[in-house]
């Protein structure tokens, strides 16, 4: 219902917009067939497929000098064991300017800030890691989120201030194609009877996120501080009365620099994690208070050749407290996370063949993922992928151990209009 | 006494030519001046749309599309590039700025709006493809005139155009070429034809300004070529619409219109 309404209105926005002004109209999008399958012969999940897909994506884009609609529409054909239709807005707002130094986005929307790659520290925005680790394009990483985005440019920085009414979690492995780690059964689990979602805050006004940041240019050097008002954005909460995983308040205190240097780009990003439900660290139940640093580097290795590298620690403020209130058959985390990430990205053939590797490593946990793709574009409407996304991991409780049993391989083709 | 003299007449001699010779170079010199702000720096600022055709040896077409927003914060000095990308469909909306700094490193910006990611791009490499064309970051931008020493060839015709024909050479060691000739036009000093030599002397590339237009009074090379000799390909780029001095401010050449291109200059 919701989300014909919301349909509704962004189309007569559109017709409204496109017909009042002597604006422009643009209609265009791609089809796209995903295919995957699981390399791993145990993973617990209904369907050994972890993607089989046909997607139509419409993008409608108008516009005049005063304001700017922009809607992207899926429509997913998906044959996971019994075939369904379904559809999402993954965009749909209007953005306009008022005056010289205000800008407003209202609406469905995709929302990305900080400086790591694939590593976010101050960006709390929905991100989607069903699609990351099954191989769909790198836009659907972000989900969207229904929000008001207002920034005020002076010519000390710009302001920026979002206000997402309705808590939006990230989307995690839930056990339908991508199996996950229950710590309420004490192992990985997937398949219908353990599909899972986390117990969201209750839509009241208290319960909305709003996250800010101020940025500025000192020369060529970028600095932000941010500040987020939430929930963690995924269900680390556990209600062991209900026996459910719920999302703790959260809110997190941060700064970041990216800066031309040695011939690349450097960056340093670092936010302070405050556990509100936890204050203390004493509850075990309930992720600890950290604070969450990182560091990374990216040049040109040659013409074709770019390379990057990110160094992330999480310290964990009251590691003492949380240590010794921990019931004796929960698995104690450490004080510090680390992890590493390097990406490698070649291009071939005047770039019409992207070859990239991203792999995550924590010595920490012990653990890593790995992200490795070719894509090669045939024509300029029609791409060509094949890739895979491979787990590993020491323990099955840590980050990447988790979905140790999703390791997977897929095709992908695409058709662009 | 007799050898004295001929040692005299000897160095006299090298030094005329020596004069000479400098004052030919300097006259290189300000005739690539010309011909690089005919070419890079025409007007204060000017917006085009572009259509791009890359093709390969086996003759297979590839079409990019994109609308280009140029300023000269200075003229002959540090220049503010946009370019809004309009086809292929996986570049669409995609917005790409570039604050060039002659003799230092350009800062550089790509805006992906389908992620809402604005990412800092590492711009060591000014001979880098641009957007997968026969094209590089610094045939888009331009080398600085006095990063090469120049010196006049010959006078010529190219076609029905009278022209300088000036070699340059790299005064410090460059991978983008070893030797350049560029046949500046008499008239205009646009570089009619530019031709690319490697290490061993090879012709590599040849550039050619194919038409050449005056739009609001200037002249402009409104549809090149650069085809790439060892390759067996080539690079179009048209220009359209063109329009100059549009009284465009630096402001428009920030994140806030990478984020939000300035729809007033981008339809």
């Amino acid at each position: 219902m919701l989300k014909a309404i919301g349909f509704t209105a962004l189309m007569s926005l559109m017709i409204m917009v496109s017909t009042g002004n002597a604006g422009e109209t643009y209609i265009t999008g791609f089809m796209q067939g995903l295919y995957g399958g699981g390399l791993d012969a145990d993973n617990p999940t209904e369907s050994e497929m972890t993607a089989s897909e046909a997607r139509l994506q419409l993008r409608l884009e108008s516009f005049s000098d005063a304001a700017e609609v922009f809607g992207r529409l899926d429509f997913v054909y998906d044959d996971y064991y019994q075939p369904s239709y379904d559809w999402e807005l993954r965009e749909g707002y209007v953005k306009f300017r008022l005056g010289n130094k205000i800008d407003f986005k209202i609406g469905r929307q995709i929302i990305t800030w900080g400086t790591g790659d694939l590593i976010f520290i101050n960006d709390l925005f929905a991100k989607d890691y069903r699609s990351f680790f099954s191989g769909r394009d790198d836009q659907y990483l972000k989900a969207p989120q229904n929000a008001l985005r207002g920034a005020y440019y002076s010519p000390v920085g710009a302001f920026s201030l979002i206000f997402t009414p309705r808590f939006t979690p990230n989307r995690i492995p839930t056990g339908e194609r991508l199996s996950y780690f229950s710590p309420l059964a004490g192992a990985i689990v997937g398949g219908e009877e353990n599909y899972f979602e986390g117990r969201l805050p209750k839509a009241k006004f208290k319960n909305s996120e709003i996250a800010g940041r101020f940025s500025r240019y000192f020369g060529s050097i970028d600095a932000a501080v941010y500040f987020y008002r939430g929930f963690y954005k995924n269900p680390t909460g556990l209600d062991m009365v209900e026996m459910t995983a719920y999302y703790p308040r959260l809110y997190v205190y941060g700064a970041s620099l990216r800066m031309p240097l040695l011939g690349g780009i450097g960056w340093l990003e670092s936010g302070y994690y405050d556990s509100r439900d936890d204050s203390d660290g004493d509850n075990p139940l309930i992720p600890n208070s950290s604070l969450n640093s990182m560091i990374g580097f990216e040049r040109q290795i040659n013409s074709n050749l770019t390379a990057n590298v990110q160094y992330q620690n999480e310290y964990m403020i009251d590691h003492d407290v949380y240590s010794a209130n921990l019931p004796e058959t929960m698995v104690e985390m450490d004080e510090v996370y680390q992890l590493m990430t390097t990406r490698l990205t070649q291009l071939l053939w005047m770039e019409t063949v992207t070859v990239s590797a991203f792999g995550f490593y924590s010595p920490s946990e012990e653990d890593f993922y790995g992200r490795f793709s070719i894509s090669y574009k045939y024509t300029d409407a029609l791409t060509l992928a094949v890739g895979a996304n491979i787990f590993d991991g020491n323990d099955e409780w840590t980050d990447f151990g988790a979905f140790k049993k999703n390791d997977n391989a897929y095709v992908k083709m695409t058709y662009g209009f | 006494m007799k050898m004295y003299r001929i040692f005299t007449v000897i160095a006299v001699v090298l030094m005329i030519t020596t004069i000479n010779v400098n004052a030919q170079d300097n006259q290189a010199e300000e005739l690539m001046k010309k011909a690089h702000l005919a070419l890079f720096y025409s007007a204060d600022d000017g917006a085009a749309e572009v259509t791009m055709k890359i093709v390969n040896s086996k003759g297979k077409e590839r079409l990019r599309e994109f609308t280009m927003l140029r300023l000269d914060v200075e003229e002959g000095g540090r220049q503010d590039y946009y370019t809004y990308f309009k086809k292929p469909h996986d570049v669409s909306r995609l917005t790409f700025m570039v604050h060039k700094i002659p003799f230092e490193t350009d800062n550089r910006w790509l805006y992906i709006p389908a992620v809402d990611l604005v990412k800092r791009i590492s711009a060591d490499d000014k001979n880098s493809s641009f957007v997968g064309s026969d094209f590089t970051y610094e045939d888009v931008s331009g080398r600085h005139w006095s990063e090469d020493q120049h010196t006049i060839l010959r006078e010529d015709k190219l076609g029905d155009r009278a022209v300088y024909v000036i070699e340059s050479v790299p005064k410090e060691k460059y991978k983008g070429f070893a030797r350049k000739v560029t046949y500046v036009d008499k008239g205009h000093f646009l570089p009619l034809k530019e031709e690319y030599y490697n290490k061993k002397d090879e012709l590599e590339r040849v550039f050619t300004a194919e038409r050449v237009e005056e739009i609001e009074g200037i002249q402009t090379a409104t549809l090149r070529k650069m085809e790439n000799i060892r390759k067996k390909q080539y690079t179009t780029v048209e220009f359209t619409s063109i329009e100059y001095n549009l009284g465009m401010k630096e402001s428009i050449f920030t994140e806030r219109y990478l984020k939000n291109p300035p729809r007033e200059f981008i339809k």
